[in-house]
Order: structure tokens, then C-alpha cells, then sequence
């Protein structure tokens, strides 16, 4: 099933390695740099799904997250992050998060994740 | 064995004082003028101690200390500190060793008498025996442990010419047990600082990985050092060198700075490497931003282990692109956390490719002095192999 999806990551680098992953079966419909932007595009877009980073400046992606899913409590949105740390994970999930992806990623695990998550 | 953070520093200025005094001997025996570039007390394994001495070649003394501050102590020259030695010293090429075993054990003489002076006892010192060679072959005897090792080193150099020494001053865990005990009960757990330090090379070895998995370039040796060093010194530690790479700060439960960086082929390299389709030859927005999610990613390598160790949060701000020379760009940093201490331990650990030397990069951790003694305070050693969480465990 091809997906809407938004990508949230402050990293150039890491949004055009997202996209190239993605677009293949799906489709990007936004990307952001923060997570005030990633609350913006969100609600105008309306995406399947958010691949949302973590560590961002302005509003970091567990921020964001929760403001996505206290306003859309069935957006489905992964966490793709560097961050190994379990109590960040446990945030993730308090803030609504439905899956997460540790990176370094190859690409099977993320599309494998977005299966669990959407499938 | 309990350590006080006030004896570390007055015995980290007794080893500075004790080189400068060790460096004048020389400069009055030789006519060569020197500078002490620095000194420090680092814990380290024999295996990253070792790494410091292999490929090059030394001279020097081997001394043992006796009386109330036993242990083993090292004056190591380089070749050129050497020659500079016996041109002076022994010109028509006899009594070159002995010109050497003489100088080394005059200098340790220096680096030793401030601290009986400070001891207000004496310390007693074997004859000097001569060690020539690299590595093991110059090593005080006991680096051949498996523990990790508790020594002070100063490295000098000489003012006008590529000669340098150096000096390492291994106690043995009883002396500094008492010479360190606290007052009160108010020290760091010495066996818990081990446990740091194991953790923290745990972590670089996970930034290593990740710089494979980013770059495929095999990240194949990583050497680990904590340090403890006046905070002014630090920028000293790292040198002059041009690097590229990036600073963040972290907060949490450990506070403080991160700075990793590349020497200039090796960031070129992995930059390279992740951008297969082709990088621009300087440093574009691109070339920057894979460098600095690299470095994000090995980030996170390096500091998870304590938070999940720690059973808490380490947060870092997004990582900001440098290229300057490393003392240039440590010296904002230490900056800031000069407002607050006047040491630091300083965590250093240096990645690279065993073989060809395809790359090499160091990690500098500067944590917060009094977060880092809380953490140690709260630490559960029996939790230190918990460094790793899986989300699929989790979610």
C-alpha cells in the first residue's frame, strides 16, 4: 500500500537518504527540520505516516510527536532516530509514537517497521 | 578505594610542577630551552597506554619508588630529545647511555622532590635503569597488568626543535589510596571510575561501529583514556592540528560537551564514502550535513550506554559543524565550563583503521565535573553491562 508520507529530521543528509529509501513505494509529501514545522505540515497534509527524528533544535520529535498525536490520536508516526536510550523510548510511546527505527538504518529494517506500523 | 577530587588536583599540580622543574634540569644540562605541553592523570588500560609508545622509538630511565609513595616512574626521550642529549653530553659518542641514564635520573630527581616536599617525608629511588625501545620495552614494568592504570604523565617540548620527553608516574593502588583518601565522605569511588571508563569504551566502540555501518570503512581499533586535567589545559590536549568535525553539548543526568572530530583526509574520506553519488570538493551544505549526521549518529553511540546504565536521559543539542585547528576549537568550550570548574575529566578516545590508516578520529567528552560525580555517586556497577536497548523490546 503506498503511503502519504512526512519526513521530520534536521539533517539534509538524512531527509535525502529518507526519500530515496521511501519514495520507491511511497509518497513524500513533506519534509521538515523541526518539530514546529513537522505540527505545521502535518496538519496541512494530513500524511499516513511521520518519520520523525529526535534530536532537532526549536522543537525536538518526542515534542512534536505528542502534539500530532493529542491532536490526531490514529496518526501513525515512527520514531528514526539515533537515540539508543530506553527511557527516550518510553517516552516516545507516552507521547505516542507507534514504532521506532534505531539508526544507523539499512533499508529493510525501514520498511520492515513501517509494515509493523501500518500493515 | 575512595578519591578526592582536591588531593586529584593538588597531585596533578605537583606532576606539572615536578616536569617544569624536570625540564629546566634538562634545559640547564643541554642549553635546550623546553616548555611542559602537558600533564595530566589519566586512567587507561596497559593496552591504550601501550599505543602511546608503539611506532616510535625511545630512551630513557626506568626508576621504582620506595618509602612512603611506592611505584614506578619513567622519563622516556625520543630520538631527537636523545641526540640533543649526547651531542651535548657525550660528543665523541662514548658514554652516550650513560650520559642519558645520568640526565633521566637527574630530572626524575626534579619531577619527585615536590612531591616528598608535599608528603613533608621522603621518597626513596632505585637506580636508574636504562630501557631503549618502544612500548612495552619502555613501560614501568607493571603496564603488563590487566587492570586499568592510574598514572601522571607530562609531555615537554622543546621550544625551537622537534625534541620531546615524556614522563610517566605510576603509583601502586596503596599509595594512592592514602595519598588520595578523602576527609571526609565526600570522594569518588575509585572502582566506580573504572567502571565509567569501561562503559565509556563500550561506548566508542559503538561509535566506531556506526561510523562502519554509515561509511563501510572498518573502524578497527579504538584507544580510550580518562583524564583528569586543569580545565585551561584541555585545548593543550588536543593540540594544533587542522580538524573538521562538530561540537554539541549534552544534558541529563551527565551534562557537557561532545567534540569529534576528523583530521582533514579522514573527513574527506567518510564524507566520500557516504555520499557515493559525489561530494563537492570543499565543504558545502551537503558535505557538512553527512558529516555532521555522522557524528550525531556516533553521538549517540558514545553517550546511550551511560543513560541506559544510569537508568535516566542524556538529551544533545543537534551538532554544529568545525574546521579549525583542535585547540581553537576546544578553547570556546572550555570556555564555558571554566565559569563553573577548574578541572575536568576529560574522556579521549581515538578511532581509526588498524592497517592503512584509511582514518582517524578523536572524541573528546567533557562532562560536567560535579554531574559526572553525581552520576559515579548513583551508579550501580552490577547495571554496567546494561548499555544496550532494543526497541523492539520496548514497543
Amino acid at each position: 500500500m503506498e503511503l502519504d508520507v512526512l519526513i521530520v529530521d534536521d539533517s539534509d543528509f538524512m531527509r535525502d537518504l529518507l526519500r530515496e529509501i521511501l519514495e520507491e513505494d511511497h509518497d513524500v509529501v513533506g519534509e521538515a527540520e523541526n518539530g514546529v514545522e513537522a505540527v505545521e505540515l502535518y496538519q496541512e497534509s494530513e500524511p499516513d505516516l511521520v518519520m520523525m527524528d529526535i534530536t532537532m533544535p526549536i522543537r525536538n520529535g518526542i515534542e512534536a510527536t505528542d502534539e500530532i498525536t493529542s491532536g490526531d490520536p490514529a496518526a501513525n508516526v515512527i520514531m528514526c532516530t539515533s537515540v539508543g536510550q530506553e527511557e527516550k523510548m518510553k517516552s516516545a510511546i507516552k507521547a505516542g509514537a507507534s514504532g521506532y527505527i534505531k539508526k544507523p538504518f539499512q533499508k529493510p529494517s525501514v520498511l520492515q517497521e513501517i509494515q509493523k506500523v501500518t500493515g | 578505594m575512595q578519591i578526592d577530587i582536591d588531593a586529584l588536583e593538588t597531585y596533578n599540580e605537583l606532576a606539572r610542577d615536578g616536569a617544569e622543574s624536570a625540564a629546566a634540569s634538562l634545559s640547564q644540562l643541554t642549553g635546550i630551552q623546553t616548555r611542559v605541553d602537558v600533564t595530566n592523570v589519566s586512567l587507561a588500560s596497559a593496552a591504550d597506554l601501550r599505543y602511546e609508545f608503539v611506532g616510535r622509538e625511545f630512551a630513557g630511565v626506568r626508576i621504582a619508588l620506595g618509602g612512603a609513595f611506592s611505584g614506578e616512574t619513567v622519563m622516556a626521550f625520543d630520538n631527537q630529545a636523545r641526540e640533543a642529549i649526547t651531542d651535548v653530553l657525550a660528543p665523541d659518542g662514548t658514554m652516550e647511555r650513560s650520559a642519558v641514564e645520568e640526565v633521566g635520573n637527574i630530572m626524575m630527581s626534579g619531577f619527585i622532590d615536590g612531591w616528598a616536599d608535599h608528603l613533608d617525608t621522603g621518597i626513596d629511588m632505585s637506580p636508574p635503569t636504562y630501557v631503549e625501545g618502544s612500548g612495552e620495552e619502555v613501560l614501568p614494568t607493571n603496564v603488563a597488568s590487566g587492570e586499568q592504570l592510574m598514572m601522571f604523565r607530562s609531555r615537554v617540548q622543546a621550544v625551537d626543535e622537534s625534541v620531546d620527553f615524556r614522563i610517566c608516574l605510576m603509583p601502586e593502588r596503596a599509595t594512592m589510596a592514602e595519598a588520595m583518601e578523602p576527609a571526609a565522605d565526600s570522594g569518588i569511588d575509585f572502582e566506580k571510575l573504572e567502571v565509567f571508563n569501561e562503559m565509556t569504551a563500550a561506548g566508542s566502540a559503538n561509535a566506531a561501529g556506526n561510523i562502519s555501518t554509515m561509511t563501510g570503512i572498518d573502524a578497527d581499533l579504538e584507544v580510550n583514556r580518562m583524564s583528569f586535567v586543569p580545565i585551561e589545559d584541555v585545548p593543550a590536549q588536543v593540540g594544533d592540528e587542522r580538524y573538521v568535525g562538530t561540537v554539541l553539548q549534552y544534558e541529563g543526568s551527565i551534562g557537557g560537551y561532545l567534540v569529534i572530530l576528523f583530521d582533514q583526509p579522514s573527513a574527506r574520506a567518510v564524507v566520500d564514502a557516504m555520499m557515493p553519488g559525489g561530494s563537492e570538493d570543499g565543504w558545502g551544505e551537503m558535505e557538512q550535513s553527512a558529516l555532521e549526521e555522522l557524528c550525531n549518529i556516533m553521538t549517540s553511540g558514545f553517550i546511550d550506554g551511560w543513560a541506559n546504565v544510569l537508568e535516566s536521559e542524556i538529551q544533545h543539542s543537534p551538532p554544529q559543524f568545525v574546521a579549525d585547528m583542535g585547540s581553537s576549537i576546544l578553547s570556546p568550550v572550555v570556555g564555558r565550563m571554566a565559569e563553573s570548574q577548574e578541572h575536568a575529566f576529560l574522556l579521549d578516545s581515538t578511532i581509526e583503521t588498524a592497517d592503512d590508516r584509511a582514518f582517524r578520529c578523536e572524541l573528546f567528552a567533557l562532562p560536567n565535573e560535579a554531574e559526572l560525580t553525581a552520576a559515579l555517586d548513583a551508579l550501580l556497577v552490577e547495571r554496567a553491562d546494561q548499555l544496550e536497548a532494543d526497541p523492539s523490546e520496548v514497543f
